[in-house]
């Protein structure tokens, strides 16, 4: 029970270890990847069941790495966090199911190492441990996209790496700091978060200290003008790194600002306020003017999730309950949402071998399945009611105007602008008339339906009954809530 | 004296080894695989019973009436000298079949190899500035010769004249400094300099300074440090792959082992007169060898010029010693050890495959494919770029973690910074080469693991190097993370003032 977590995060990483070592032939290691990320399921569902509500961090787990500078490897999990694991546990397997076929062994063992990094990263209690989780993730995603991506892959693969790598560098000096800050102040070397959080500086190293760490999250979610990155790496990665890329790493980011940035620096994150309130406004407005411009639906739903994680990031930021339970509710749903459409473009290009919006068309007269599962998603996304999408901006557009007026009309037109690119992309991908890249269009199969059927279900559950989640997360985020306006006072 | 002759018995079992050699390579029938054997054997000898010292040795002097204090004993010249040996013992083994596939290697080589050891193991023991001198040049004359070894290659001949015109002249500063440090104590022992300094600390002492600056010119040198490292790139580009992995590691470790025993003890009462001198020549350091190793285009020069860059964090840390941080010494020791792993891992792989399919300079277009033609080599040589590049979970990313830690430490935050914006820039060379590996097809088809000593040892090396990122003391016995910077602390308390 205790070693719940440990196996979570490791199972993977020992999985892709021996079948490395054992050259198994594709059959074989694709059975194990597979079976791996269902054991992980299972597991992360157990944790789940045993999980207390109220009950703060849990599962701890400590033990001495490092004893000479106090790091541990520290595990545990709270409300978000076992949302993110059970997100992760989740898409895994499913995307192991969307690249069936393949036949490189590369993407098996890249997707198990990623696994480990993005289970480690909600997981982790100790700064360093979270640092070489936050790093070691993109190792995968660097190699997947340069090896196995399309376009410009080596030029994209080299930009997410360094433009990422230079956030999480400046997060490092921070946690430096932070680290030696500690040992002079109170003797002793920490790096836990928990001892953290007792540090007091001033309010100029402070803001300093969280501009270091947001530099690391903005980049990571991204935040409007640190998302250079994101639409050519989007448009570059195999279908499972986009999935992974816009359902689980981007919410990382977010989930990092949640974690260490509200809960290490609740005052100076006051001084950042406004201006991130302002990127993330921009941001919603500029992804999805961009999003209607773009002519490639990887590209365009990439900056879809950009807008949709700007306002995620604006909810945060606005620290009522309202905002703050919307936020988590729509990182949840759309992560699902977005790793729904990204796995069905991948369908789609693997049929078509093109997904330029100009070469499709009329996909819903021969494929009616395909177009329903696809209009599902994209309609997901926008947030239409039913889905949970609806519920979790409702909330965040509530909380925004609670905070300001303009602020809150602002953050509702990112409903607008998604209505118009979604449905403005739909009927030029599903309907009219069929063009030479989708004359032999194939339905979807048993398997792929397999595949998006969990999802489907989860947004509609998620949809109508909204107030399972809430109530998963309501306890935990009140708490924190409270503890952050608690600091500000 | 039975106990000293136990504690020189490393010492000499590698001169009577050099020795020996140097009359077996008259013997012509023997090949060359034995002659090697017998090296390694030698050293291996060596090795154990310096582990052995190390567990039971404080302070001593060797021979102490017949040499008075020249040769200390302690923890920090045992553990030098152990990392001297393996360095040394990794450097034949892994190198084994490179030796085979050129035809200028004979036995003479592996008496010089040992001479040069032989040099470095004085090195780390010597207490006195005559003695160093002489180690200094025992090493550096052996490996003027190893550069120069491949006789057929007019590059490597030009290699060896840069080095033994620029490398003796630097030798001289030190025997200057030296002679204007006599000049001023009367005598040469480190421990009579630090007595001399503590008392006279209002009296005059530019001339004192201006000796120990001459050695410092020296030292920086040898290591590569800006503005003496010039002759890094060229240098290493024209040795054989054998001879440049032991000059990047064994070499480098060497005169750290010597600057580090200068710079706590000797040093320690100017530290305000030269900490700007050394903070000046660790950023120029960082900065020049970056450009360099950006614009290399054989993988060798971007090892070489990215290893000027290591020295770089050295001295940072370094620096971090004169500032008064408590951890920085055992940081640079943690980081001679992590970046000697890396850098044999990697030199070794090129080496491999320089005897493997007759390319002569590596560049980077032969590693195009490499992933898919050996998928275990090239997972290899990606823990090694990593561990260089210090990413996490490797012995490299703590090396650098411990040293921006002191450095962190003495309130240097700007220092530190610019530390990581170095390794941010370093990213970039390193992931190129692992670009290069996986994100193109093989021109060859995928070959089998080739089970030898060389590619087992590269191997092993690499699963230390991950096991010293995230080791803990999960196995007994192992030194992981943790062990090694234990280790590392130990030895620093033995050293005596």
């Amino acid at each position: 029970m205790q070693h719940l977590l440990s196996m979570i995060l490791f199972l993977p990483l020992l999985v892709a270890f021996t079948m490395g070592l054992l050259r198994v032939s594709i059959e074989t290691l694709r059975m194990a990847t597979f079976g791996s990320s269902l054991i992980v399921l299972l597991f992360a569902v157990v944790v789940a069941f045993y999980f207390h509500l109220d009950g703060g961090m849990q599962f701890v787990h400590n033990s001495p790495w490092i004893s000479h500078y106090g790091i541990n490897y520290s595990i545990g999990i709270d409300a978000l966090s076992l949302l993110l694991l059970l997100l992760i546990a989740l898409i895994m397997p499913l995307i192991f199911l969307a690249i069936w076929e393949e036949q490189r062994k590369g993407y098996f063992y890249n997707l198990l190492l990623l696994q480990t990094g993005v289970s480690g990263v909600v997981m982790a209690q100790d700064l360093i441990l979270f640092y070489l989780f936050w790093e070691s993730m993109l190792l995968p995603i660097f190699i997947m996209i340069g090896a196995y991506g399309y376009g410009m892959r080596h030029f994209n693969a080299m930009k997410i790496i360094i433009m990422t790598v230079l956030g999480s560098m400046s997060m490092l000096l921070a946690i430096i700091y932070l680290g030696y800050t500690h040992y002079a102040t109170v003797g002793f070397w920490s790096f836990g978060l928990s001892d953290l959080t007792q540090l007091a500086f001033d309010s100029k190293t402070s803001i300093l200290l969280a501009g270091a760490f947001l530099l690391a999250f903005a980049i990571k979610i991204p935040l409007f003008g640190f998302h250079t990155w994101m639409a050519p790496a989007y448009s570059s990665a195999p279908t499972a790194i986009v999935v992974v890329l816009s359902a689980i790493m981007a919410k990382l980011g977010v989930y990092g600002l949640y974690r260490f940035g509200f809960t290490l620096f609740e005052v100076p994150l006051g001084f950042y306020t406004p201006y991130v309130i302002l990127l993330c406004l921009i941001g919603i407005v500029f992804y999805s003017i961009h999003a209607i411009m773009q002519r490639n639906l990887k590209r365009i739903f990439a900056f879809s999730s950009g807008a949709h994680l700007s306002l995620i990031t604006l909810g945060l930021f606005m620290t009522n309950i309202y905002a703050w339970s919307g936020g988590m509710y729509l990182l949840a749903t759309h992560a699902i949402a977005s790793a729904g459409i990204f796995l069905m473009i991948g369908m789609l290009g693997r049929r078509t071998q093109d997904i330029q919006i100009a070469h499709l068309g009329g996909i819903a007269s021969i494929a009616p399945r395909f177009a329903f599962f696809f209009a599902f998603f994209a309609l997901a996304i926008t947030g239409v009611p039913g889905t949970g999408g609806f519920v979790a901006e409702l909330l965040i557009i509530i909380g925004a105007f609670k905070y300001h007026f303009w602020v809150g009309v602002v953050a509702a037109t990112t409903m607008l602008g998604a209505i118009l690119f979604i449905f403005w992309t739909l009927q030029r991908t599903l309907f009219g008339t069929t063009q030479e890249a989708t004359k032999h269009f194939g339905d979807l199969s048993a398997i792929e339906i397999g595949i998006l059927t969990p999802l489907v279900i989860i947004l509609l559950v998620t949809g109508i009954f909204p107030s399972l989640l809430l109530d998963f997360l309501d306890a935990s985020l009140s708490a924190n809530l409270e503890a952050f306006k608690g600091g500000v006072k | 004296m039975i106990w000293d002759l136990y504690l020189v018995m490393p010492l000499a079992l590698v001169f009577i080894g050099a020795l020996f050699l140097m009359l077996f390579s008259l013997v012509k029938q023997v090949e060359l695989t034995n002659y090697n054997l017998v090296t390694v054997a030698f050293l291996s000898v060596s090795l154990i019973i310096e582990l052995i010292i190390f567990q039971n040795v404080e302070h001593d002097y060797l021979f102490e009436t017949i040499f008075a204090k020249m040769f200390i004993v302690d923890k920090l010249s045992t553990l030098f000298n152990i990392l001297f040996l393996s360095g040394a013992i990794l450097t034949l083994l892994i190198n084994n079949n490179y030796f085979k596939s050129r035809d200028y290697y004979n036995g003479e080589f592996f008496a010089l190899l040992l001479f040069s050891i032989f040099g470095m193991m004085m090195l780390a023991h010597t207490n006195e500035l005559i003695t160093a001198f002489i180690s200094i040049e025992l090493a550096s004359i052996t490996l003027y010769v190893l550069v120069g070894y491949n006789h057929h290659s007019p590059k490597s001949s030009e290699a060896m004249l840069k080095y033994i015109i620029l490398g003796s002249l630097a030798g001289v500063f030190f025997i200057l400094g030296v002679a204007l440090v006599y000049g001023v104590v009367g005598s040469t022992y480190l421990g009579d300099i630090y007595s001399y300094l503590i008392h006279h600390q209002n009296s005059d002492i530019s001339l004192l300074v201006v000796g120990m600056m001459f050695m410092m010119v020296t030292l920086l040198f040898k290591i590569g440090a800006a503005p003496f490292h010039s002759w890094v790139v060229d240098v290493y580009i024209g040795s054989p792959f054998p001879v440049t992995m032991f000059m990047a590691t064994t070499l480098k470790i060497a005169i750290f082992s010597i600057l580090l025993r200068l710079f706590l003890v000797d040093f320690a009462p100017i530290y305000p007169l030269i900490l700007e001198i050394i903070k000046v020549v660790a950023i120029a350091t960082l900065l020049l060898g970056s450009l360099l190793a950006i614009a290399q285009t054989q993988l060798k020069g971007m090892l070489a010029a990215s290893s000027i860059v290591h020295v770089g964090y050295m001295l940072m840390a370094l620096y971090a010693i004169g500032v008064g941080s408590s951890f920085a010494a055992s940081a640079i020791i943690f980081y001679l050890i992590s970046y000697f792993l890396s850098a044999l891992g990697a030199f070794g792989i090129l080496s491999f495959l320089a005897s493997d399919e007759e390319k002569r300079h590596l560049s980077f277009d032969d590693f195009k494919g490499f992933a898919h033609e050996r998928p275990y080599m090239a997972a290899a040589m990606t823990i090694f770029m990593l561990s260089l590049a210090g990413f996490p979970s490797t012995i490299g990313f703590l090396g650098k973690f411990y040293i921006f830690m002191s450095v962190v430490e003495t309130g240097e935050i700007l220092l530190a910074g610019l530390g990581i914006l170095i390794a941010f820039i370093s990213i970039y060379y390193y992931f190129k080469l692992i670009a290069l590996m996986y994100f193109y097809p093989s021109p060859n088809p995928k070959k089998r693991f080739p089970f030898a000593i060389s590619t087992l040892l590269i191997v092993g090396v690499a699963l230390m190097i991950v096991w010293g990122g995230i080791g803990t003391g999960l196995i007994p016995f192992v030194a992981g993370a943790d062990g090694l910077l234990t280790i590392a602390s130990e030895a620093l308390k033995t050293i005596g003032k």
